[in-house]
């Protein structure tokens, strides 16, 4: 706040510069549009475009849920859903509550390991960049740049030795399983590192003169001031969780602590059988809806601190 | 820690920051250790390594045989790897220039904004998903390439004839894949162009200069450093992407056939090739970009 203050003293004269700015270009657009006309419609049919390709594989999914066979079926395949019909969630409903373990336990399952994730990851991740920014511990860097270099790495192959790290400390079958391997990511702490560079050494140096101590000056004062990026992190680490089917299927082994991604999979018989991609259609929007949700709540913090952290680095 | 307290009046400044900064960021550092750098580790040493039991992890050293076998015996590895090169060769450049593109158009006074960027978006995190990238890979039930075909069978083909269909079938499925592709992209592009102030542009075309010219010769050199980093996002997108020839390879080989040390060498080769490209593209792209700061 009292940067704002600082800043708004200090800049009156390029505030109202900038006004000026504005209403010059505001003037120029106007006349553009006027002159831009047939241009104008061509942008738009363009973008249209290019939306439309896009949002094809998304149309195309939420139409293969709700296909009857004789649709799946048609050659050249369709699209757009001819006949639509509720039988794939019926279908896939039926075959989720005749297994053993009841449908709501996945969806638990699902929630809680995914729900405490983004928790502690948003926690550990952003103490640590603020950590690292803040304080600039001797030797930090060197271990984060090792960890920004190994990031390109195919992640499968780790997979066999991070199992035995897991088996290691006895995680087998929990559901610390699915969320320890999972918090201290190297592209969240990334992301949450950028932002807090922004961060005015003048604000915790001032909570730190009126007496609070560092793990306050953290959380009353980095916190709030980091949340844009934290969001982002929440919304990434929410997905990349939500949607995880490989790690349970290497660390758990019980039917009972399945996730629902995996559960899904496993009954919607996969995808490319052809007699069941109805059914595959209606698990993959079932799995996505969270996500889509998610997102649409935390949109304008998530574009903020892409468009953000991407410059920055 | 109580020895720490009484230490920390005889610290210097510096001292006490590097021990509250240690102290924030170890959470962070042992569990990326644990997960992250270790498991490499491992890896790494199983490249080098015979495996001789699975369940415990033993292996015995035995120098470069793995490599060796990778590129002289293997029949399978060099061609895939070749082919992922090659694919990344030709997606990188076409991800960067259409990515640039939507964002130049969306950047315009256009209506909808909002939503065109959160559709172009969407697919970051929908792309995540196993059953998502099933339904875009080269599988069997592709819906991308088999409804494509669809259209083009039914109507391109009786109207044009089969060569020129045959393309606008190709460059259709490539597009949606690589649209998929380029969401952060875009949204980095975007927020380069949106850095640039109207004010330049207001010079320019008083001076008489087209669109056109505009582009190459404002646009282009201001989002220089946007293309150099879309362009390594992009390489190492494409080269870890699960579609891959040699991503599937790797884990075939791990997965299915438990073949722990030759699947880590196959990474590890990769990956070093993976990063000398990258360096080099690194040194060479940032001779050409163009910097506000320094000129």
């Amino acid at each position: 706040m009292s940067k704002e203050k600082n800043s708004a003293s200090k800049d009156a004269g390029a505030q109202a510069a900038e006004i000026a700015a504005a209403a010059v270009r505001k003037n120029t657009a106007r006349r553009l549009r006027k002159k831009l006309k047939p241009g104008k419609i061509l942008l738009y049919v363009l973008v249209g475009a290019l939306l439309c390709f896009t949002a094809f594989p998304m149309i195309a999914m939420v139409c293969r849920a709700f296909m009857s066979l004789e649709d799946l079926f048609h050659y050249p395949p369709y699209i757009i859903v001819h006949h639509p019909t509720l039988g794939n969630f019926k279908d896939l409903f039926t075959s989720l509550s005749s297994s053993e373990v009841p449908f709501t336990r996945y969806i638990f399952n699902s929630l809680w390991v995914t729900i405490v994730t983004v928790f502690l990851s948003v926690f550990i991740c952003s103490m640590g960049a603020y950590g690292m920014v803040k304080h600039k511990p001797i030797g930090a860097a060197v271990i984060f740049n090792i960890v920004v270099a190994a990031l390109g790495f195919s992640s499968h192959v780790t997979k066999i030795p991070n199992y035995m790290v897991v088996s290691g400390l006895g995680l087998i079958n929990s559901y610390a399983a699915l969320i320890v391997p999972s918090i201290a990511t190297a592209y969240n702490f990334f992301l949450v590192k950028q932002f807090c560079e922004q961060l005015p050494d003048s604000l915790l140096e001032a909570a730190r003169i009126d007496g609070a101590k560092e793990l306050r000056v953290f959380w009353t004062i980095a916190m709030p001031l980091l949340k844009p990026a934290w969001s982002t992190l929440a919304v990434f680490s929410f997905v990349s969780n939500w949607n995880d089917s490989f790690s349970p299927l290497v660390y758990i082994t019980s039917d009972a602590m399945k996730t629902l991604p995996l559960a899904l999979q496993t009954m919607a018989g996969g995808a490319g059988v052809v007699s069941r991609s109805g059914t595959t259609g209606a698990a993959t929007l079932l799995t996505t809806a969270p996500t889509i949700i998610v997102y649409t709540i935390m949109r304008g913090r998530v574009m903020q601190t892409m468009t953000y952290s991407g410059i920055k680095s | 820690m109580g020895n720490n307290k009484t230490k920390k009046k005889g610290m210097t400044m510096r001292q006490r920051k590097t021990l509250e900064g240690l102290m924030f960021i170890s959470p962070w550092i042992i569990g990326a250790l644990l997960f992250f750098v270790y498991p490499i580790l491992v890896s790494l040493r199983l490249s080098f390594s015979d495996l001789e039991n699975v369940a415990g992890l033993k292996m015995s050293f035995n120098g470069l045989e793995n490599y060796e076998y990778l590129i002289f015996t293997d029949t399978n590895y060099i061609a895939n790897f070749l082919s992922s090169v090659k694919s990344t060769c030709l997606n990188t450049p076409i991800i960067l220039v259409f990515s640039l593109i939507i964002a130049m158009l969306i950047n315009r006074d256009i209506k909808g904004r909002g939503f065109f960027r959160t559709v172009f978006f969407l697919p970051v995190l929908l792309g995540t998903g196993y059953i998502m990238q099933q339904l875009l890979g080269t599988g069997a039930g592709d819906v991308v390439t088999n409804s494509v075909d669809g259209i083009v069978t039914g109507v391109l083909l009786k109207a044009v004839g089969a060569t020129f269909a045959g393309y606008v079938q190709t460059f259709l499925s490539t597009i949606t894949v690589v649209l998929w592709k380029s969401g952060v992209q875009i949204i980095l592009f975007l927020a380069g162009l949106q850095g640039i102030g109207a004010s330049l542009y207001e010079a320019a075309r008083c001076d008489g200069a087209t669109e056109w010219e505009n582009f190459w010769k404002i646009t282009l050199p201001i989002v220089s450093p946007i293309i150099l980093l879309n362009f390594v996002y992009s390489m190492i997108d494409q080269f870890t992407d699960s579609s891959n020839a040699i991503i599937s390879n790797i884990n075939h080989a791990i997965l299915d056939n438990a073949q722990l040390d030759i699947g880590a060498a196959m990474a590890w080769m990769y990956f070093a090739f993976t990063l000398v490209v990258c360096g080099i593209v690194l040194l060479v792209m940032r001779k050409l970009t163009f910097n506000i700061g320094e000129r």
